[in-house]
């Protein structure tokens, strides 16, 4: 004779364990991706922080070396402004990275005054000012949250050049078949050529530089199931390396 | 010039509909899009960081939609999708490039929430796929809203 609150018990694991099991067989194992393709939205691009926590978790990285002092051209055009802010922006999360506040600080003016040169100086002084806080305070997380609404804020001005370049320079220096992978992002590359295409300034020579570019990185990363090779790791960071310094000066 | 006033009369007003019908969808969505922040909110607590983004929309009873997403292994992340209409059923599943189930066995659904859990195996595009199973509505307002730690 099984006791009543025993019996009780097993009938609850028993209707939960059914319950599971039920949910589990609802949902298919398997999916046809391409009949999907009338249904999917683009590709979301991800946060810096994403990056970076993925990147955090392949070990010690030293990101001193990584901080870039030099400025920039002072450029006139927006496209070029543009560009450039996305790069300041990008330095911004290496700076935070190194916990080097007095970088971070400078970003944060610099953030200002290339935002205000595109005209969306308004919505960036909050959080130009927040950077330039909590970096004060040290208070790594909240410049974080804030470099991450800044690149929101003016999103039409990134491009992904940089962050493949950090990557890449990263992955280059420690290789590690871990850190090659973060690499591959076929997907999200094919969304950039498509938005770049778009673009009215599309014409514009370092905006063919970044096409081209990135037609040149593609078959690297795009490469299935299959490990990214050192030897490509190289040369996607030599490629944006070039672009980079290519969008920081003048032509 | 009856016509062309009758014309202008209807376009006007098609275009006020529009212009007040426009705030009234965006606002539906939004109340979706605190739902899904609502079931967010404990995982906060375990370290995940919650993006101030949200992707939505609406579907009809039995409709899905996907949402094509970058994920990075080292990461993990949950995706929480909710809805505004009370009595609907929603359900969110997580698909990697080849089709295939990627998601933990702990992601749940609780009527008009949802959410399902992920530790990517691979760096890649991964596919989140958003149901509607059921509603008492023609179109449920949908979003869906994710962080990562």
């Amino acid at each position: 004779m099984i006791p009543f609150n025993k019996y009780l018990k097993l009938t609850a694991v028993a209707l939960i364990g059914l319950t599971l099991c039920a949910q589990g067989a609802r949902t298919p194992q398997h999916i046809d991706i391409k009949q999907l393709s009338k249904t999917v939205e683009d590709v979301v691009v991800p946060l810096p922080n994403e990056i970076f926590g993925a990147l955090n978790k392949l070990g010690a990285v030293n990101w001193k070396e990584h901080v870039r002092s030099d400025k920039g051209t002072n450029f006139t055009e927006r496209p070029r402004i543009a560009l450039l802010l996305g790069t300041v922006i990008a330095d911004g999360f290496v700076a935070v990275q190194a916990e080097d506040a007095a970088s971070v600080k400078e970003i944060g003016q610099r953030v200002l005054a290339l935002a205000k040169g595109i005209g969306v100086g308004n919505s960036i002084t909050p959080h130009a000012k927040a950077i330039i806080e909590a970096a004060d305070k040290r208070n790594w997380e909240a410049v974080r949250q804030e470099l991450d609404r800044t690149q929101n804020s003016v999103q039409q001005a990134m491009n992904e050049v940089h962050d493949e370049k950090l990557l890449t320079s990263v992955v280059t220096k420690h290789f590690s078949a871990d850190g090659a992978e973060l690499l591959h992002q076929p997907d999200l590359l094919s969304y950039f050529q498509t938005r770049l295409e778009a673009m009215p300034e599309f014409k514009l020579p370092i905006i063919r530089e970044i096409e081209d570019a990135l037609v040149q990185v593609k078959p690297l990363i795009d490469v299935g199931n299959a490990r990214i090779p050192q030897e490509s790791v190289r040369k996607i960071n030599e490629i944006t390396t070039r672009l980079g310094y290519g969008i920081v000066t003048r032509d | 010039m009856n016509a062309f006033v009758k014309t202008l009369l209807c376009t006007s007003s098609l275009l006020a509909a529009l212009v007040v019908l426009q705030p009234a969808i965006l606002a539906s969505v939004d109340d979706a899009q605190s739902f899904a922040l609502q079931a967010a909110e404990p995982y906060v607590k375990e370290g995940f960081q919650v993006r101030e983004d949200y992707w939505g929309g609406d579907l009809g009873s039995g409709e899905k939609k996907a949402v094509r997403q970058q994920l990075f292994k080292g990461n993990e992340y949950w995706f929480w999708l909710g809805t505004e209409v009370d009595r609907a059923k929603v359900s969110v599943h997580i698909y990697d490039s080849d089709g295939k189930l990627a998601e933990e066995t702990d992601g749940w659904e609780k009527g008009h929430f949802a959410a399902a859990h992920v530790i990517p195996k691979t760096t890649g595009s991964y596919f989140i796929i958003v149901s509607v199973e059921e509603s008492p509505e023609e179109r449920t307002h949908w979003a869906l809203v994710y962080g990562f730690r």
